[in-house]
């Protein structure tokens, strides 16, 4: 199968800090990745630098064959609003706009607003109705699934996710994963998936474990 | 120095036109047309302003602008009643290398005589070599090199069809506009002008606006401003500016493509998107074009030419009532310029110029015409101009009555001296002035 992520060498240096170590990894398409370490190991700087949100001191980073090191601030930007959706553990949603609003300004960012599939993509992680609810008037697991539609909603083919179940409970966690297992069935796209939790790491096919910047460990994870 | 620095905007106006010409049309063979057609226009209006003299070189050149502009006119009605049917998809089909290369080649040939037009000396008379050859060298090479710049010009900011067109003409009008003889649109803005004053009149005449006392305050309140000295701007600038307006609205009204066929909603989106971007690119020409009508309606209103304009000299009656003004006092009545007098008869007063005619008459006329608010007159080279209306009127016209001729006042040259009546003076500048200032605060 075609890889998705290819990185070679890869290393983040903050200062005198090197966060990230020169790493070798594959993911190929499709595939559910998780990483797994401790605070301060890498993980978020990796997720950052395969997202386009950070650019790497070393090495190269390919996604879908693009080496990101070489792309402008404008070719990162295009990265970003075509090929990659990005769920964080904090959300990220815009208070003062409601659920689908939250979805349509992505599509505004993208290419051009389409209230109709943006409901869709509520529908589908099931907050048909919820669409008129600003993040304050949701819980903290439908916010988690306002933030999956916005994610889905460009189509990527890359999903990243850090920590997107930090803050939730078990049951919340549960219908998070499951709705990500869905659509990535239905979508065929990647999950590269940051967490400290070892059930919800196995939900995906492969864990990477990293400590000190550097990939110490890898596994097949089988499905719950 | 200061005769090249006439022509500036003329020629950066030919240097945006060609390198858009050249990505709109053919290409390089597009940039050769306009040059030759360039040096032809600028070569054949020297001939003319040579060989015919007086206003005739400049009237087919002002006929032909104001075609274009008509020209325009209809484009943007089409353009507009197209664009529920037009889609970004359909695109413009492209013109063949003959048809390219006549519009390169006319479009040359007008801006070369416009420009030309620029330098033409006011006293009449060809223009000099060094500046007439000079002109057509810098015309042909700015056409050329811009050709080369063309291939910098991004693709998708590229005119085509009738944006370009609006492009070429407000370019074409703003070359004319500079030009006082060749100005458009002030004759406009008088058209307009009268026009509201004639059809107001007309409803008044037909005594469709009831004359009734209790009406007056009210509805002579509105129609007050209609007769407002700046009905003529404002209306002008509408009909100047509209084609283009009209021709941006149905840029925006274009019909977006079909893309239902597009599976994947974010595909479907991205395709939409890209599609209205490229709609917005191309609002670019129409919105140049605006600058450029913009740049030409100013300079209509604010001519860069200088013009001779005395203060007027007051004089007295002698107890007859007779005005003398000596020919060769301290003013000298027969060099050819117009001296502007005053005359103050109790509290009348009247304001009037005498000049020789180029037919080596003296002629006495009132400083103020038969149609426009009294502003008064100056002299320009070889003809007068309404301050108000901006015609320009030649010196040989000057004390015939008429249009917007100075009205004239009878004289005799009596020994060494014009000889006027104050009173025949006073009462002509009173019966002019009451017909033509319509309210308070008109004229000087």
């Amino acid at each position: 199968m075609a890889a998705i992520i290819e990185t070679s060498g890869l290393t983040r240096s903050y200062g005198d800090i090197c966060a990230l170590k020169p790493l070798d990894l594959c993911v190929p398409e499709g595939e559910w990745l998780t990483v797994m370490g401790h605070s301060g190991s890498g993980k978020s700087t990796l997720l950052n630098l395969l997202g386009g949100l950070d650019r790497p001191s070393g090495g190269s980073i390919h996604v879908r064959g693009t080496d990101l090191a070489t792309l402008s601030e404008d070719g990162l930007a295009r990265f970003r609003r075509d090929c990659v959706g990005i769920i964080f553990q904090q959300h990220h949603l815009i208070p003062y706009l409601t659920a689908l609003e939250n979805v349509m300004m992505s599509q505004y960012f993208h290419s051009v607003p389409d209230e109709a599939e943006a409901r869709h993509a509520l529908e589908r992680v099931g907050l048909g109705h919820r669409l008129k609810n600003r993040p304050g008037e949701l819980s903290g697991g439908e916010q988690q699934r306002v933030c999956i539609a916005r994610a889905i909603i460009n189509s990527p083919r890359l999903l990243l996710g850090d920590e997107p179940t930090g803050n939730l409970d078990h049951k919340s966690t549960t219908m998070v994963m499951e709705l990500l297992r869905e659509l990535r069935d239905e979508e065929r796209f990647s999950i590269v998936m940051v967490t400290h939790n070892q059930e919800v790491a196995a939900w995906g096919d492969r864990t990477i474990h990293m400590d000190d910047g550097c990939l110490v460990r890898e596994e097949r994870t089988k499905s719950c | 120095m200061l005769t090249a620095l006439k022509v500036i905007p003329q020629l950066l106006c030919w240097a945006v036109l060609v390198p858009v010409m050249c990505r709109s049309l053919t290409g390089m063979s597009t940039a050769v047309a306009a040059a030759a057609g360039f040096v032809a226009g600028v070569a054949g209006e020297n001939l003319l302003l040579a060989y015919v003299g007086g206003e005739l070189p400049f009237r087919p050149l002002r006929g032909i602008c104001g075609v274009i502009f008509l020209l325009l006119w209809g484009a943007s009605v089409w353009a507009l009643y197209r664009s529920g049917s037009t889609s970004p998809e359909s695109g413009q089909p492209t013109p063949s290398p003959l048809a390219s290369g006549a519009a390169a080649l006319g479009t040359g040939v007008l801006a070369g005589a416009l420009t030309l037009c620029r330098l033409a000396p006011l006293e009449g008379g060809a223009v000099r070599l060094v500046p007439y050859l000079t002109l057509a060298c810098a015309g042909a090479a700015v056409a050329l090199g811009a050709a080369y710049a063309a291939r910098f010009l991004p693709q998708r900011l590229v005119p085509r069809g009738i944006p370009l067109v609006a492009l070429v003409v407000s370019a074409l009008m703003l070359m004319a506009c500079s030009v006082q003889r060749l100005d458009l649109f002030s004759p406009l803005s008088m058209e307009v002008m009268k026009f509201v004053h004639d059809f107001v009149h007309q409803f008044f005449e037909s005594m469709l606006i009831p004359d009734h006392p209790f009406f007056r305050a009210d509805v002579w309140g509105y129609i007050g401003l209609l007769f407002g000295d700046k009905v003529g701007l404002w209306g002008g600038l509408a009909l100047w500016y509209l084609p283009v307006l009209l021709i941006a609205l149905s840029l925006r009204l274009e019909r977006l493509p079909s893309v239902a066929h597009i599976r994947q909603g974010a595909a479907r989106r991205k395709l939409l998107a890209s599609f209205i971007h490229e709609r917005r690119l191309r609002l670019a020409a129409p919105l140049l074009a605006l600058v450029f009508l913009t740049g030409a309606a100013y300079q209509s209103r604010f001519p860069a030419t200088e013009y001779w304009d005395p203060k007027p000299v007051e004089v007295s009656a002698n107890p007859a009532g007779q005005i003398a003004i000596p020919k060769k006092g301290e003013i000298d009545l027969e060099d050819g310029k117009l001296h502007k007098f005053s005359y103050r008869q109790g509290s009348r007063e009247a304001r009037f110029f005498v000049m020789l005619t180029p037919a080596g008459q003296l002629v006495t006329t009132l400083d103020a015409c038969a149609i426009c608010q009294p502003e008064g007159y100056g002299q320009a080279g070889n003809a007068v101009i309404c301050y108000y209306c901006r015609t320009l009127i030649p010196l040989e016209t000057v004390g015939k009555p008429g249009g917007c001729n100075p009205v004239p006042v009878p004289c005799s040259v009596k020994g060494d001296a014009v000889v006027i009546d104050g009173m025949t003076l006073v009462n002509t500048w009173e019966s002019t002035v009451q017909v033509t200032a319509h309210g308070k605060g008109m004229g000087k």
